[in-house]
């Protein structure tokens, strides 16, 4: 671990692959699959924290990752999982305003657009001295846009709620990179995380709509009957 | 030119001259496997070669000297581009042999030359599988640049024999993002040798097939050649690999020993590859046409990010 140029290799290779799987979030089309990549990218920003935490001696960069693999990986996975085994759709073919090829080179405009910006406002001698910690910063804001892109240009709610899951694991990457937010905010977003996708489970009726159709569909179910026959 | 630099032309290009068509019969081999089938031997490729080469050559009366000359600047492509991938025994680069550019446009000029060839005979089909090889190749072409740049960012080299000499000895990957130019490679050489999400290379129904509808009025020695050229392509694609991914094995001193070892190493190396490509072969279902500028835009998502991350960071 204390090999300079390996921690430097690996927290690069970690950089490229959270934005792939971003990028993954955005063009699959199998449902099981966009929440595989979703388990993969939340692992990736848990691992970029414990190498930072081996870096930097720092017992919450730890923690934080402890939590982010027992809440993202495991709880939220399984609930959105049963959400999947519930309703009969496997697929997200429907593309709102953009294709994904063309949504994929508007995230690398994205990308350098929150670099250029960036670099203007924290100040250039921040992003000389650590550039890895500026490039993470970057790559943050990044994912949170992408994961906006993933809202509006994807039809399924499912897809738009790990589309919101993945924006907040850019905030997430954004405060280990560049300021360490208190371990107790941690927490409480991720209890509005586990909130939201419980509420989710219980709203499944909808969820294999589309959003125009939602409320036709919540009108034609009474939802605890539903829960009930399903769950025998 | 000087000594070991042609030691190494005549080494590089005989090995793989004698190596490229065992591994296409060993993809052929899994994909068989793969389904349930026994398969061709793995000598089946030579028999193809030999028995194509004894064949009369027949062109069709509408052609011209371009049928004529393209299996040969096809196999010559192939063999000058051989002599820019190492496989066993690296030394100093020699006046541009090596670089990057030159090889991928090297491929380029054969590929030019196919297009042209199936335009030539006057077969509607041979037209078809130009317009779709030219249309692909117009798609192709900026995300392979992208690929090869990244991966001469990250070897700090323009220069395939440099990139050797540095990573030569190493166990693993020179860095960590060398695994990522790995993944966007494999996508090149899934795409350049047209197999299956791209393009089907056993299939002869007009409605899908690409590459074969091009060298479908090529005949005896002539085909034989421009087999023997793929074969080369594909076995320097995954040379490429290997040499980013897989570089330990590779000499920088002339020994006979070495040498053998290298070979031997080498053979492991790409039927690990092969077999790699066979199942995912056999794990895909042909892509639509329209649907593969995504396939590409991954593989030029993945190197425009490496490049960014070693430029910046």
């Amino acid at each position: 671990m204390t090999d300079v140029s390996f921690v430097d290799g690996l927290v690069r290779f970690i950089f490229v692959a959270v934005l792939i799987t971003a990028a993954f979030l955005l063009s699959t089309r199998s449902l099981p699959s966009l929440l595989r990549t979703y388990q993969l990218q939340s692992l990736l920003l848990a691992m970029l924290a414990v190498v930072f935490s081996f870096v930097e001696g720092s017992a919450v960069l730890l923690w934080i990752a402890i939590l982010t693999v027992v809440s993202k990986v495991l709880v939220i996975p399984y609930f959105i999982g049963e959400i999947q085994e519930r309703i009969s759709i496997r697929r997200d073919l429907e593309f709102h305003y953009l294709a994904p090829a063309s949504s994929i080179l508007v995230s690398i405009a994205l990308i350098i657009g929150v670099y250029l910006s960036l670099g203007n406002i924290l100040s250039s001698a921040y992003a000389k001295v650590e550039p890895i910690f500026f490039i993470g910063a970057v790559i943050g804001i990044s994912l949170m846009l992408m994961g906006m892109l993933v809202i509006f240009s994807r039809t399924k709610a499912i897809t738009k709620v790990l589309g919101f899951l993945s924006m907040e694991n850019g905030v997430l990457l954004f405060g280990i990179c560049v300021t360490e937010l208190p371990f107790i905010i941690e927490v409480m977003i991720m209890i509005d995380l586990i909130i939201l996708i419980l509420l989710t489970t219980i709203l499944t009726v909808g969820i294999d709509s589309t959003i125009e159709a939602y409320n036709e569909k919540v009108r034609q179910y009474s939802l605890w009957t539903v829960r009930e026959e399903d769950a025998p | 030119m000087n000594g070991p630099f042609i030691i190494f032309a005549l080494l590089n290009v005989g090995f793989v001259l004698l190596i490229s068509p065992l591994f296409m019969s060993l993809i052929k081999k899994v994909k068989a496997r793969a389904q349930g089938r026994c398969g061709p031997g793995l000598f089946q490729t030579y028999y193809t070669i030999a028995k194509l080469l004894r064949k009369e050559t027949v062109y069709s009366s509408a052609s011209s000297w371009v049928m004529r000359v393209t299996p040969y600047v096809c196999l010559s492509m192939a063999v000058v581009a051989a002599l820019f991938v190492p496989l066993l025994y690296v030394p100093e680069p020699v006046a541009g042999i090596g670089n990057v550019i030159l090889f991928l446009y090297l491929l380029g000029i054969a590929r030019f030359f196919m297009a042209l060839s199936g335009l030539d005979a006057g077969s509607a089909f041979g037209g078809i599988g130009s317009s779709r090889e030219m249309s692909l190749a117009a798609v192709i072409e900026p995300t392979s640049i992208v690929v090869l740049a990244a991966l001469a960012v990250v070897a700090r080299s323009l220069n395939f024999l440099e990139i050797a000499r540095d990573s030569a000895g190493m166990l693993f990957p020179v860095s960590a993002t060398m695994i990522l130019i790995g993944v966007s490679l494999f996508i090149i050489l899934i795409v350049e040798t047209g197999r299956i999400p791209v393009d089907n290379p056993e299939t002869h129904l007009e409605l899908t097939m690409v590459h074969e509808a091009m060298v479908l009025e090529q005949s005896g020695r002539n085909l034989a050649m421009i087999e023997y050229a793929g074969a080369i392509k594909q076995t320097l694609l995954i040379a490429i690999l290997v040499l980013v991914l897989m570089p330990f094995g590779l000499v920088t001193e002339l020994s006979v020993a070495g040498v053998l070892f290298a070979m031997a190493l080498f053979v492991v190396k790409g039927s690990v590859i092969s077999v790699i490509i066979g199942l995912f072969e056999s794990s895909m279902a042909k892509m639509r046409l329209f649907s593969l500028p995504n396939l590409f835009i991954i593989a030029f998502f993945f190197s425009v990010l490496t490049i960014f991350i070693e430029v910046f960071a």
